[in-house]
């Protein structure tokens, strides 16, 4: 994948030594804060690719900006909440009017802009948390699905003033369903792992499910970690009211058309493996049989998946804008009409 | 048809029949009977007889004012009716009026058909009117205007943006061959001069949304024309601007629709379209022609089988492709990836305004969980909101004009035109609900249907 660095763009012969700039080195840096999601992380790196960058005219500029997001889309299997953040800088570069008396001048505003934007947004949580309160009556029991930093600050929230019980499922293959399970129950609220399997069974239990996102599309449908599609069908089938909570830099201007026009879906999701002579190195049927984790008990083997089995699996799913109820963000409380309807006129505009 | 008609001719007429019987046939039997016994005096008339005549004359005069109910005439008369150029919609009171009576010619009366169990005009879709052939032109009406108006009643030029582009470019001859009188000035008297040429317009075919939003446009763009201004400089102004909305609003936006809805289109995909859309053609070519791999089915329908064109212009590039007629697409549809349809106009409530036949293509396609995108300009979008296909819908004109049948077979064996109970109806648009519809793709980006009424504002713009 390619660098990014400045000796390309550098023309003019300097004594100082040239400082090579990463951009999936400074990505990955912005990311080990916990607080910070992809897109902001990518924000903040876009920002620093300006600060370092030594193009004179803003389409230079651009061009650098697009091809570092490029690099950095390159470097993630997911790129898709990473894209959200990039286009939503992009588009700030070019569509708003800038006037400055030099470029230099641009570019120091451009980057004061982008780490402020950044630390404005780690009080959208915050924001997406009061909105939803809202809607917690006491003694609420509400379905959540994997790990979410905006659910879980938004669950604590709701703890303080209010009873709730939360199930969360076990958000296979990851298994971050048992990090909100933990978290929870060292803040002292009652919680159960439900498998992704019993979700309906647990569905009439439940006065209302709560998601977070990876990303809102301009449908107005939500991208999430996979299984959020089917909480969502069960839900409405079952006639519950499906959450959704995201800030407003998650928004994206993908329309998926269905689940497998999405940047996530590879020719080798869902696909079957070839005959003996393929690359394939375990046979479908005989792969739950000789698994490494098989551990055998006087009751029976539990079995697992093999990681080349979990890696024909789709790590993110769309759920249908008819599917959600409401979208929590720092903009409001919006349908997902509502949604689409925002994206459309921050980005046509 | 009733049978009255036969009781009529065959037996004296009783005071019953008399009522029931509408004049002409009632005629036929007058001068039946006149024709068997000569003309009495009324002093030699019994009284019953006088009673007859009576009824007889007051039914004939209640015959020559009301466009009244349709009688099930003779045979004559519905030939007069059905023959010839497309009949207006009401064909009851030409029917009444000809006949074997005294009047023998047909009267092409326009009145609407009267709601009527007896009337046999076009009961539904009677409120639109057939087309007419472009009548004697009123005014002065330019040659442009005038070959135009025969081109579009003839569905030599079909399409909307074809129709937009071919008006507008009609106009820019007119402005140019303009001559302000004295006395006048061009912001004002253009536009008197401009709506007989319009009107013309309309009268060969009904007017398409494109065409009124660009003649709307035109006419913003007259009126707000410098006075100052040399004529021939305002006119070149207005040419100028005309060239303008087209490249901007119909080329370019083609362009970007180009790449936009390509972008959808992978390798390995069946891509299922219907009857020709000038978008999605583009958009075909367009992206065979970035490499991607993928195939075709094109699905027609009579009469205008428009389909045939894109299949032609597809196979000659490489394209495999698959051609069926409409009531076949159940067969197809579970091998298609996606469904690409053009429009002529798009609604406020997200409904999609086009060929007649998209409507089943697409709600079918929703069935079977294939993606259903519009591909569609901006300008095609209308303010106002439709919800069904009746209230506004243009009718093609009955008789072969479209040249669909093959010609191993004489056309006058094909046609249906002389049946006495049959009315040949051929809406040519039907809509689409937002329901059905998965994505719109404009040159402003890919829009859901919900969220069509924010395209105004998103552009800006407050007339489109």
């Amino acid at each position: 994948m390619p660098d990014l660095t400045t000796t390309e763009a550098n023309t003019s012969t300097s004594a100082f030594p040239v400082v090579s700039f990463d951009i999936c080195e400074t990505y990955a840096s912005f990311l080990k804060n916990e607080e910070l999601s992809p897109p902001l992380a990518a924000i903040l790196a876009l920002s620093k690719l300006i600060e370092t960058s030594d193009a004179g005219t803003m389409l230079e500029l651009v061009k650098a900006l697009n091809d570092g997001a490029g690099a950095l889309k390159a470097s993630t299997s997911n790129p898709i909440s990473l894209n959200a953040g990039c286009e939503l800088f992009i588009a700030f570069v070019t569509l708003l009017p800038h006037d400055s008396a030099s470029f230099s001048d641009l570019k120091l505003e451009l980057v004061r802009q982008g780490q402020k934007y950044a630390a404005e947004a780690l009080t959208y949580r915050d924001k997406i948390a009061s909105l939803a309160l809202g809607f917690i009556k006491d003694d609420s029991v509400i379905l959540t699905h994997s790990y979410s930093r905006v659910v879980m600050k938004t669950l604590l929230r709701a703890h303080e003033r209010k009873r709730i019980s939360v199930y969360v499922t076990e958000a296979r293959p990851r298994g971050l369903g048992l990090r909100t399970y933990e978290e929870l129950t060292a803040a002292g609220i009652p919680c159960t792992v439900v498998l992704d399997s019993a979700v309906s069974y647990v569905m009439d239990k439940v006065d209302f499910v709560l998601v977070g996102s990876e990303a809102v599309v301009e449908s107005g449908g939500l991208i999430n970690a996979v299984g959020s599609n089917q909480i969502a069908i069960i839900a409405q089938a079952a006639n519950i009211p499906f959450y959704a909570l995201a800030e407003s830099y998650k928004f994206h201007r993908l329309f998926p058309l269905s689940q497998y026009d999405l940047p996530t879906h590879t020719s080798n999701i869902l696909s079957f493996p070839l005959s003996s002579g393929g690359n394939v190195t375990s046979p479908p049927t005989a792969g739950g049989i000789k698994s490494l984790h098989e551990k055998s008990t006087n009751a029976g083997c539990i079995r697992q998946m093999t990681s080349e089995q979990i890696a024909c699996n789709p790590g993110v799913d769309y759920t249908r804008p008819d599917l959600i109820t409401l979208v929590f963000s720092d903009v409001g409380s919006l349908t997902p009409e509502g949604v689409s309807q925002y994206v459309v006129g921050m980005f046509a505009g | 048809m009733s049978a009255t008609t036969t009781i009529v001719m065959s037996a004296l007429p009783s005071k019953s029949t008399i009522k029931l019987a509408p004049a002409p046939s009632h005629a036929e039997a007058s001068s039946s009977q006149a024709q068997n016994q000569p003309p009495k005096s009324q002093k030699q008339m019994t009284k019953a007889e006088r009673r007859e005549q009576q009824e007889r004359q007051r039914a004939a005069k209640a015959a020559t004012k009301a466009a009244g109910p349709q009688p099930s005439g003779s045979n004559q008369n519905s030939a007069q009716v059905k023959k010839g150029a497309p009949p207006a919609a009401s064909t009851s009171a030409s029917v009444k009026k000809g006949g074997k009576g005294p009047d023998g010619k047909p009267t092409k009366d326009t009145k609407e058909t009267t709601s009527d169990d007896s009337a046999r005009g076009l009961r539904i879709f009677s409120h639109f009117g057939l087309p007419k052939p472009p009548g004697p032109s009123k005014g002065d009406i330019h040659p442009a205007i005038i070959r135009l108006g025969l081109q579009f009643s003839e569905f030599k030029i079909v399409g909307a943006n074809a129709r937009c582009i071919s008006t507008l470019t009609a106009f820019k001859t007119v402005i140019q061959d303009y001559v302000t009188p004295p006395n006048n000035t061009l912001s004002r008297h253009l536009l008197t001069h401009l709506s007989p040429q319009i009107t013309h317009l309309v009268s060969a075919r009904p007017m398409s949304v494109t065409m009124g939003n660009a003649i709307r446009e035109l006419k913003l763009e007259i009126s707000g024309s410098d006075i100052d201004l040399p004529e021939q400089d305002a006119k070149n102004l207005l040419c100028q601007k005309i060239d303008d909305y087209i490249s901007e609003r119909i080329t370019i936006a083609d362009q970007v629709i180009q790449e936009t809805a390509g972008t959808k289109i992978k390798d390995g995909d069946v891509i299922l379209t219907y009857a020709r859309s000038s978008v999605v053609e583009q958009v075909l070519v367009g992206a065979w022609d970035d490499g991607k791999q993928f195939s075709v089915v094109v699905v027609d329908s009579r009469p205008m089988l428009e389909g045939k064109k894109l299949l032609s212009v597809l196979s000659a590039m490489g394209i495999p492709c698959t051609y069926l007629l409409l009531p076949s697409i159940g067969s197809v549809i579970t091998e298609v990836s996606t469904v690409l349809v053009g429009a002529h106009s798009l609604h406020s409530n997200g409904a999609v305004f086009s060929r007649a036949g998209t409507a089943l293509v697409a709600m079918m396609a929703k069935q079977h969980s294939v993606p259903v995108v519009v591909c569609c300009e901006t300008y095609k979008f209308a303010e106002t909101i439709q919800l069904d296909s009746f209230t506004k819908n243009e009718l093609a004109p009955a008789g072969d004009i479209f040249s669909s049948f093959p010609l191993t077979r004489s056309k006058d064996t094909l046609t249906l035109n002389k049946q006495l109970n049959l009315e040949i109806l051929n809406p040519l648009y039907d809509l689409t609900p937002p329901s059905s519809i998965t994505a719109v793709v404009t040159e402003v980006g890919v829009i859901p249907p919900s969220s069509i009424s924010s395209i105004p504002l998103a552009l800006g713009r407050t007339t489109l």
